[in-house]
């Protein structure tokens, strides 16, 4: 494991016994599991190539259950690691040796329907596409569509702040979440938010959406939901310079159009894509962007025109048009299966999710294919163009000795220049493990302190998924400290009134 | 008391740890707009960021505008409208309602974070703030965020600092995110319905496919006020439309024009069972949403000037029976906004305000009250903002500490009796 995890506490570890005998008094039956050959299931998540087994799994099916395992556990200095259908491709839910991994998995009930709100109440095991299974019958759904989104729950989507294809239009999971019920780490159970437009007070839903597990567990979710658009259509339009597709991209922004997503893959992912599904993409591209408009008929159809003309004015070499929901679908099947697809070619990838001004895509794919040859690994390139988040794909052989430390060193550059185009480390996969030891490329370690005291606000023993999202850990009454500058005491001569 | 006027981030920083070295608290303000919004304030001086005042850079393409704090909310709004381009989610200007001189600086938008009418489509000022610099209670600066949409790289503090009245940290420069104009709107009037049918009506129209921006409801005695009229040519943007005296039942329709008429057409049609809708266009249509983004039936200048004023949040569908309910016990005027999730409440003078009838109706539906407009006797007597439960206002006094510990920055606002 290339990452360093924080110091397994023998002491823990030595009274694992003991411990598993307590969860067991909370947690009753199959509620927890402690032989190594059932963990296996959990030693990992969507990051494979991270993998610990936890000391203990515990599967509660109450909120009491979990305020009485985080009580017990806070007690007793244990740690623990929050999951939900271990979808994680930052190595969230990964466990410690010396942890207790709790799974929500068992909640698994959408607790109520409320159409007049327009909210719907879950538990956080249920998945995301469940939920709009269970309002579709109504015409609703619900927005927020990452592409696991068949398995991953909606606790995890809240953890990770999750995105999507069409999150450009239609927001993030940060702004399609009312409220929930979390279990601080000490046992207590708070109720935030409900089905309200917005909170009292501090946003707290604000800042548990996206805390990647380390603030608390969240036992019970309100989402919105919206009507689903009257229909949807697609270009697929093929470039012969990525950076016509990239002037595209900006174009269409540039006229004022949303569309309900705006995707881009390069030449080998087009490839790869098209061997595997046979959607019809053009092989002879360097660039394809999928373009989906959504509405009325009467808008779809005249936006659809508006921006061919763009795409047109850019250049565009290919230009295919959907007229049916089959086509749509088509034009989509190769983008959803763009990662399956590449790992057919590839023994392994790495896929990276940095996001960078829309403007530095081109620049970005220059720099990416130079890093392709300084670490000799092939990478293809798949993009939420419309809002420049990059999936990256680095392949690479874990059995051959030293490409996957080729593959990581390759990756940690690509973020590294999207911090330097003026973007962000990860649009929607989260920092984890997988980015931790860059933080520091974004943030100072003012910036990162001023992050912890959050952390210590909501969990000062600090016992709830450490290890993740910060480089360093500091102690919260070292965190808490006021430092009196000395020789301040004086108001600095600045203009007064 | 001094008022400092900091010219760079640097300036806040020196103040800050000035007052943290003295333990005397800070007063944070921009253009002083909102100062009359929450409990007095202990303060030995006061920061003034408005000469923070520039545009660091405006990227159309991007969708991005970087502000100092201090910056108008004026010139800004000027100046992304020259692109065509707008704050999506409609910040409220609250200078008619508090009856202060039109001003106010993008930092005092973000820190109140009153959102208007679209923030039911769009989401409110937390949902658009990208990036922050601030300077917090321990006189540092910090970053979060970025410049860019989609980022989730650490803990989204912007959307703690969004709504927080200036009590977290100073705020110096932040990143929106701005999003096209429409090209056209529409708006459906209906009339004369009651706050339950008009309640009835919104939830079908935001419950349909139509797309629907905006969803208010001015009950029949929202309109009194222009009997008395409004003073120094203050306008309340409803025109003709209120000559009738009748409630008025309004939804909004943008996007291209041939879109936004083809939905309003199709929604006349689906709300054809609460009555005959009529339509207005773009500019009236825009006016009128100003009126209920500001609140001008209740403008300090109008016949209700001297009402204190509650802003309640509550589940939408709630919305009539909590405002028809306050209403009738009280004597006072309601408008609805949000499709019936946000109740403005003009109540007739009283010591309290009626704050424990607000808040026990309030609470019985899991909505929120704050107390927007009240003399300062009133504000004395009354929580403001409304009251948590107790592990929620516990864990809140604790992710405060962890910003400000010395409770420097606008000491006591959000809480009534903290000042000293």
């Amino acid at each position: 494991m290339a990452i360093m995890m924080p110091a397994s506490d023998q002491a823990v570890l030595a009274r694992r016994a003991e411990i598993v005998a307590a969860l067991r008094a909370i947690v009753p039956g199959e509620g927890v599991i402690d032989s190594a050959a059932e963990m296996r299931a959990y030693e990992s998540d969507g990051l494979t190539a991270y993998r610990q087994p936890p000391m203990v799994v515990v599967l509660p099916d109450t909120t009491e259950q979990v305020s009485l395992v985080l009580k017990y556990c806070a007690g007793q200095g244990i740690k623990v690691v929050p999951r939900g259908s271990g979808t994680s491709l930052s190595g969230g839910a990964l466990p410690l040796e010396d942890g207790v991994l709790l799974g929500l998995g068992k909640f698994k009930r959408i607790r109520e329907i409320d159409f007049d709100n327009r909210a719907v109440v879950t538990e956080p095991g249920v998945t995301n596409l469940a939920i709009s299974q269970a309002v579709a019958h109504a015409g609703f759904y619900y927005a927020p569509d990452p592409s696991s989104q068949i398995a991953c729950s909606i606790g995890g989507n809240v953890a990770e702040n999750s995105g999507g294809v069409h999150c450009l239009k239609y927001g993030m999971t940060t702004n399609n979440v009312l409220g929930c019920e979390i279990v601080l780490m000490s046992g207590e159970i708070l109720r935030i938010g409900g089905k309200s437009a917005e909170n009292s007070g501090y946003d707290l839903m604000g800042v548990i959406t996206g805390s990647e597990g380390l603030l608390g567990v969240i036992t019970e979710i309100t989402v919105r939901i919206l009507q689903k658009p009257e229909t949807a259509r697609a270009l697929m339009v093929g470039f012969a310079q990525v950076e016509a597709a990239g002037e595209c991209v900006a174009r269409i922004i540039g006229a004022g159009i949303i569309p309900g997503g705006m995707e881009m893959m390069d030449k080998p992912a087009i490839h790869a894509a098209e061997a595997f599904v046979h959607a019809g993409y053009p092989l002879d591209v360097e660039a394809l962007l999928i373009i989906e408009l959504d509405g009325p008929s009467v808008e779809v159809d005249e936006l659809i025109t508006r921006v061919e003309t763009i795409a047109n004015g850019c250049g565009s070499t290919t230009c295919q048009i959907s007229t049916s929901e089959a086509e749509r679908n088509l034009f989509w099947a190769g983008r959803k299966a763009a990662f399956p697809a590449v790992g057919r070619i590839s023994p392994d990838y790495l896929c990276m999710d940095g996001t960078i001004p829309r403007g530095a895509l081109p620049k970005a794919l220059a720099r990416i294919r130079e890093l392709s040859e300084k670490y000799q690994l092939g990478c293809a390139n798949v993009f939420h163009a419309g809002d420049g988040n990059l999936h990256p794909l680095i392949l690479y052989d874990a059995n051959k000795p030293g490409e996957i430390e080729r593959a990581e060193a390759f990756g940690a550059d690509i973020l590294r220049a999207c911090v330097e185009f003026g973007g962000v480390l990860t649009g929607e996969h989260g920092v984890g493990i997988e980015k931790r030891d860059l933080m520091p490329e974004m943030f100072s370690e003012i910036d990162l302190n001023q992050q912890q005291r959050l952390k210590c606000a909501f969990d000062a023993q600090g016992l709830l998924n450490p290890g993740k999202v910060f480089p360093t850990l500091h102690r919260c009454a070292e965190l808490g400290r006021v430092h009196v500058h000395a020789g301040k005491l004086a108001f600095p001569d600045i203009p007064r009134f | 008391m001094d008022t400092l006027k900091v010219r760079d981030a640097k300036d806040v920083e020196e103040v800050v740890r000035a007052a943290i070295a003295n333990e005397q608290p800070l007063e944070i303000i921009g253009h002083g707009s909102k100062r009359s919004i929450g409990h007095t304030m202990a303060t030995n001086a006061v920061l003034d960021l408005s000469a923070l005042s520039a545009v660091t850079s405006y990227e159309p393409n991007e969708l991005i505008v970087t502000l100092q704090a201090g910056a108008p909310v004026a010139d800004v709004l000027s100046l992304i409208d020259s692109k065509n381009q707008q704050f999506a989610f409609e910040p409220m200007n609250t200078a008619p309602l508090l009856g202060t001189p039109a001003l106010g600086t993008i930092g005092g938008m973000i820190s109140a974070g009153l959102a208007g009418p679209r923030r039911i489509k769009a989401g409110g000022a937390r949902d658009h703030l990208l990036g922050a610099h601030a300077v917090s209670g321990f006189g540092d600066s910090f970053k979060t965020g970025g410049k860019v949409v989609k980022n989730v790289t650490g803990y989204d503090l912007c959307k703690l600092l969004a709504g927080s009245w200036g009590t977290l940290s100073v705020m110096t420069e932040v990143t929106l995110k701005v999003m096209p104009k429409p090209e056209a709107e529409r708006t459906l009037l209906l009339p004369g319905l009651d706050d339950a049918a008009a309640n009835k009506a919104m939830t079908a129209a935001l419950g349909s496919p139509f797309d629907v921006s905006a969803a208010a409801h001015l009950p029949k005695s929202a309109f009194r006020s222009r009997t008395d009229g409004l003073t120094d040519g203050l306008t309340d943007g409803l025109g003709d439309i209120a000559g009738q005296g009748e409630a008025l039942t309004l939804l909004r329709l943008e996007g291209i024009t041939a879109s936004a008429a083809h939905r309003a057409g199709s929604l006349r049609e689906l709300l054809a069972p609460f009555g005959t809708a009529t339509l207005i266009e773009d500019a009236a249509s825009s006016a009128l949403w100003a009126t209920i983004r500001d609140v001008l039936p209740f403008a300090a200048g109008g016949a209700l000037g001297a009402w204190p004023v509650w802003r309640i949040v509550c589940p939408p569908a709630s919305g009539a029976a909590l405002g028809a309910q306050l209403a009738h016990e009280t004597g006072g005027d309601v408008i609805y906004d949000w499709g019936g999730g946000l109740i403005w409440a003009a109540l007739p003078p009283k010591g309290d305000a009626h704050a424990p009838s607000v808040r026990l109706r309030t609470n019985a539906v899991g909505g929120h009250a704050t107390l927007i407009r009240a003399a300062e006797d009133v504000r004395r007597s009354v929580d403001v903002f409304h009251p948590q439960a107790p592990g929620v206002t516990a864990l809140s006094e604790r992710v405060r500490a962890g910003f400000d510990p010395k409770t420097i920055l606008n000491r006591g606002r959000l809480t009534r009796g903290t000042a000293t």
